[in-house]
């Protein structure tokens, strides 16, 4: 993974929203050669993010859009924000709801939830690339 | 010597997120016929967090008519996320499913 690269995308947020969405940063992702465990646990937690972006639409009625913004650095991080016009619900407040954020808080490393306008969720993940990720699993035995 | 129960299959298969919560909803609905069911998600390939919703409330109809529920799970990323909400000991989840229908048709004690 070399220098900085972004992607922005932003759908209706309707029920079918998510699936193109995480399709497009997974693809992102795997492009820029992260890992590819590393790649399942960050679409399962933006997944999250994007469901209650989402639920927010259908609980307001006002079928706005959901954007994903996501960059990946240098460094082998990678930085995503979720953000909609709707007000945050934690799902924890619905009967049986409740996993979405733990979720998220498990995956990432940082999550801040910003509910200033609308509402964005910002998550940092550390994401080796498969490069690295080989040379820690496969160390030199040369001499 | 009590007969062993019938097992009832439920499969879901693609990517369960929220959009196809519905269907879900539908598809897992406790049949009345059987003493034993597994919820078959090998051919699941995601799935965020409302499958979980929808299995604790099967789980919870099961339980009330003492029906054994096994879950078959054989993708990472749906193993992961029911670890990371916590909920490995919630449920019976087996990775192949000879193992998982050799435990629902056990005759319980």
């Amino acid at each position: 993974m070399t220098g900085q690269s972004e992607l922005r995308i932003n759908r209706r947020a309707r029920g079918d929203a998510a699936r193109p969405l995480r399709h497009a940063l997974s693809a992102f992702m795997k492009a820029k050669e992260v890992e590819p465990d590393s790649v399942d646990d960050i679409v399962t937690a933006v997944g999250e993010a994007l469901a209650n972006a989402i639920e927010h639409a259908y609980s307001d009625g006002d079928n706005g859009k959901v954007e994903l913004f996501a960059r990946l650095d240098a460094g082998g991080t990678v930085v995503i924000e979720v953000s909609d016009q709707g007000a945050f619900i934690e799902r924890g407040q619905r009967q049986g709801r409740g996993y979405g954020l733990q979720i998220v808080r498990r995956i990432a490393r940082w999550v801040s939830i910003d509910t200033s306008s609308g509402t964005t969720v910002s998550m940092i993940f550390d994401a080796p690339d498969a490069e690295s990720f080989r040379d820690v699993k496969a160390p030199n035995l040369e001499r | 010597m009590n007969p062993a129960p019938t097992i009832g299959v439920i499969a879901l298969s693609g990517e369960l997120d929220i959009g196809r919560r519905a269907e879900m909803q539908e598809a897992l609905r406790l049949p009345a016929a059987h003493g034993a069911m597994l919820i078959d998600l090998s051919a699941v390939v995601y799935a965020d967090s409302s499958i979980l919703a929808e299995l604790l409330r099967f789980r919870a109809e099961a339980d009330r008519r003492q029906v054994r529920l096994a879950l078959l799970i054989t993708s990472r990323q749906l193993s992961r996320l029911v670890e990371y909400a916590g909920l490995s000991e919630a449920f019976a989840i087996f990775d192949a499913r000879g193992a998982a229908l050799s435990y629902l048709g056990e005759t319980p004690a």
